[in-house]
């Protein structure tokens, strides 16, 4: 089914977005996607869904992401936009204790309700808000990890999270680990990659979520796929949907 | 954001159930301020898809006469652990996604186009629904493939040149049904079985057939001329739209559930406020006073001790009308692909997902237990989504009677002789589901029917007069960060 053609293989990837609400989810998102950064941005109403690929060196990935939309109140959007998603960014603030006990709880029932085998990264955002220049991440590799919860406040360094204690909690559950900033970009791109370098090719290629993980490999997927704008073959084109 | 009670709704819909999830999508580019609702946990209403785990909970709450309408009396059954291999036993709890909706989509239903107009398509993944089965004891081999299309009907041998002149022009006739009211109109109101057999002398096992086609609960001899052909034309008509060897789709990941959860999603991106687990417990209508017509029109009290005042209320359907349509239903884990099931006949055709097996009344008899209505089984591979691989989910029915669950499971063990492997029965789900009006879960296929009731509640709900100008119906752009061009990528 390769086209010879075809530069890279592409797989869409579904990343539902949780956290308590103004950590910054859709900041971050913003970010990602078109590199841009709001002040003092509203709630998120609508809208909420964007896509954005993410170049690996051996194949394409198209990110689908469904951010919570402000009704994080309600925790009723969660459970559809996790259903069948292959992975979940998990965002706390870390100048706000609370918000990494609530980003806790969503790692918990991500892990009893979602699909199996889900890549979900854990995020302390605001990183701009401390006076570190750069944050920590496990992918970036062993920055010298230092305690900056105390003593620095007087230096306006509004962290109360430190980052060996979320870093530790991230390990403990095998979580990947960011700090990062919406606002300066610091480890923006870098999350979503560490994410889609963390997604299993198995559950790629539109094989998601529990029952086709551990699909045999010598079977072509999608071979029962139905292409609803248009015919595989030449079948006549006037019955189309479109 | 505001409170539920300082906002001023637009509409409350309540329910998330397919054909109010597709209102919720007919709704999500309207600017209004839509609050939907749903008094479980879970989205989909009567439409949900369960893990094990999920379909213990619901089972607990609609066995017995529970007053958990559309449900009653369910049951459920687990094969014993033991050390066979994997797929020879059951799997944990998420590697399911036992759905409530299984009906098929035939390819010539307005959903899908309305899928795709609307955007919402790219969410979804079709499978083909492939193979028809029909099952008679009395036959050497008792499963027998049902003909696809004219090709394999010249060339069974088990129809004589009579009888496939016969169907031939049955078959003529019935895709221009409505051209021709002159040959069926008179006979409207008789059984499908006399008709088949006075005006295009059918014979019976080929009128067993056709009968299989209408996805009738009720016998062929029961069944109305004029209800039976839109059905049968609607088969004929849909196959090979998507591509040859099929006529009809589901989408994966629980069928009818997943479309009511991307709908639902289509009304949370368009700004849509949901909230799970809340009922409208009581709604009454605002009377103006002297000083103030109100916009809003209901107040509803919600169950989480909020009220709510909006302009539309879409409730529920009404469960308590239920008009007395009862059916069986058995959903079923089996330790085995059943790949000769899904096994395509057509060159070219995908690998059906599903396949259809019909059981006709009297197909067989066991120990005095033989059905008196047709049972159909739809048989989904784990193609599907719902079940690991190398087994199925097998999703029966019939119509209700005092034998209909020992019907049903006795048709489960009569197909599953019919494998050559040894397939073991590890799960099973009994349950009976009443009509709701408003809706017709009951149907085996998808019910257009459907689709014109959300197009009215539409149109109610943002005002449009029927002689007036209004933006056509779930035909929407795409939205801003979803690249068109992108239709593609899927393709390697």
């Amino acid at each position: 089914m390769a086209e010879a053609t075809a530069p890279k293989p592409s797989s869409s990837v579904k990343l539902v977005l949780l956290g308590e609400a103004a950590v910054g989810k859709s900041s971050l998102v913003l970010r990602f996607v078109n590199n841009d950064f709001q002040e003092n941005k509203e709630p998120t109403i609508g809208a909420a869904f964007l896509t954005q690929k993410c170049n690996l060196p051996t194949r394409t990935i198209k990110f689908e992401i469904w951010d919570t939309a402000g009704q994080e109140r309600f925790a009723s959007l969660a459970p559809m936009y996790y259903r069948n998603a292959q992975s979940a960014l998990v965002v706390y603030d870390l100048t706000k204790p609370t918000s990494l006990i609530k980003a806790k709880h969503w790692v918990a029932e991500l892990q009893r309700q979602a699909s199996p085998g889900i890549v979900i990264a854990l995020v302390g955002n605001k990183l701009d808000l401390t006076n570190e220049s750069s944050g920590s991440g496990n992918a970036l590799g062993d920055d010298s990890e230092t305690d900056a919860a105390e003593g620095e406040n007087d230096d306006g360094d509004a962290r109360k999270v430190s980052t060996a204690e979320a870093k530790s909690y991230a390990e403990e559950e095998g979580l990947l680990f960011f700090e990062t900033s919406a606002k300066n970009g610091t480890n923006v791109t870098e999350v979503f990659t560490a994410i889609a370098n963390a997604i299993p090719e198995t559950s790629l290629k539109g094989a998601r979520g529990p029952g086709a993980t551990q699909s045999s490999a010598n079977r072509t997927e999608d071979q029962s796929r139905v292409n609803l704008t248009g015919p595989r073959d030449s079948a006549s084109k006037e019955g189309c949907a479109c | 954001m505001e409170s539920l009670s300082e906002t001023r709704w637009h509409a409350v819909i309540q329910g998330t159930g397919l054909q109010h999830s597709l209102l919720a999508l007919a709704l999500s580019r309207s600017d209004k301020k839509i609050l939907h609702v749903d008094q479980n946990e879970y989205y989909g209403a009567a439409d949900a898809a369960f893990s094990l785990q999920e379909v213990d909970g619901w089972v607990e709450k609609v066995k017995g006469d529970s007053d958990e309408a559309p449900f009653r009396n369910a049951a459920l059954w687990k094969a014993d652990a033991d050390d066979s291999t994997d797929s020879q036993q059951l799997s944990f709890s998420r590697a399911y996604t036992l759905t409530l909706s299984p009906q098929i989509i035939y390819t010539k239903s307005k959903l899908l186009a309305l899928l795709v107009s609307s955007k919402v398509y790219r969410q979804l993944e079709f499978q083909a629904v492939g193979n028809w089965w029909l099952y008679n004891e009395a036959d050497e081999e008792p499963l027998k493939r049902m003909p696809n299309g004219r090709e394999d009907i010249f060339q069974d041998k088990s129809i004589d040149n009579r009888a496939k002149r016969s169907l031939m022009k049955f078959l003529k006739f019935v895709v221009d049904y409505e051209n021709q009211t002159e040959v069926w109109e008179a006979h409207g109101d008789s059984s499908l079985q006399e008709f088949l057999s006075s005006q295009f002398q059918l014979p019976p096992r080929l009128q067993t057939v056709i009968a299989a086609l209408t996805l009738s609960f009720d016998s062929p001899d029961k069944i109305a001329v004029r209800w039976a052909l839109p059905r049968i034309a609607r088969h004929l008509t849909s196959m090979g739209i998507f591509g040859p060897g099929f006529g009809a789709v589901l989408p994966k990941w629980g069928g009818g559930a997943e479309i009511a959860q991307v709908a639902c999603r289509a009304g949370a991106v368009g700004g849509g406020v949901y909230v799970l687990g809340t009922a409208v417990e009581n709604s009454h209508a605002i009377e103006p006073t002297e000083e103030e017509i109100p916009e809003e029109k209901f107040s509803l009290s919600l169950s989480n001790g909020e009220t709510v005042r909006t302009r539309h209320y879409v409730s529920a359907e009404d469960t308590t009308a239920a008009d007395g349509i009862v059916v069986s239903k058995v959903i079923a884990v089996v330790s085995s692909p059943l790949p000769s099931i899904f096994a395509s006949s057509t060159e070219g055709s995908p690998l059906a997902a599903v396949s259809v097996v019909v059981f006709p009344p009297n197909s067989f008899s066991q120990e005095g237990v033989s059905p008196t209505h047709p049972v159909y089984i739809m048989v989904h591979s784990s193609e599907t989504g719902e079940c690991p691989v190398g087994q199925c989910v097998l999703y029966a029915s019939t119509q209700y009677t005092k034998n209909s669950k020992v019907v049903l499971e006795t048709t489960i063990s009569k197909f599953l002789e019919t494998s050559k492997d040894n397939v073991k029965l590890l799960y099973s789900v009994y349950y009976e589901q009443q009509k709701v009006p408003g809706t017709s879960p009951l149907d085996l296929a998808f019910d257009d029917q459907i689709l014109d009731n959300v197009e009215e509640q539409w149109k109610t709900v943002l005002g449009y007069g029927d002689a007036e100008e209004h933006p056509p119906f779930m035909q929407f752009a795409d939205r801003e960060g979803m690249n068109a061009d992108d239709d593609n990528d899927d393709e390697y």
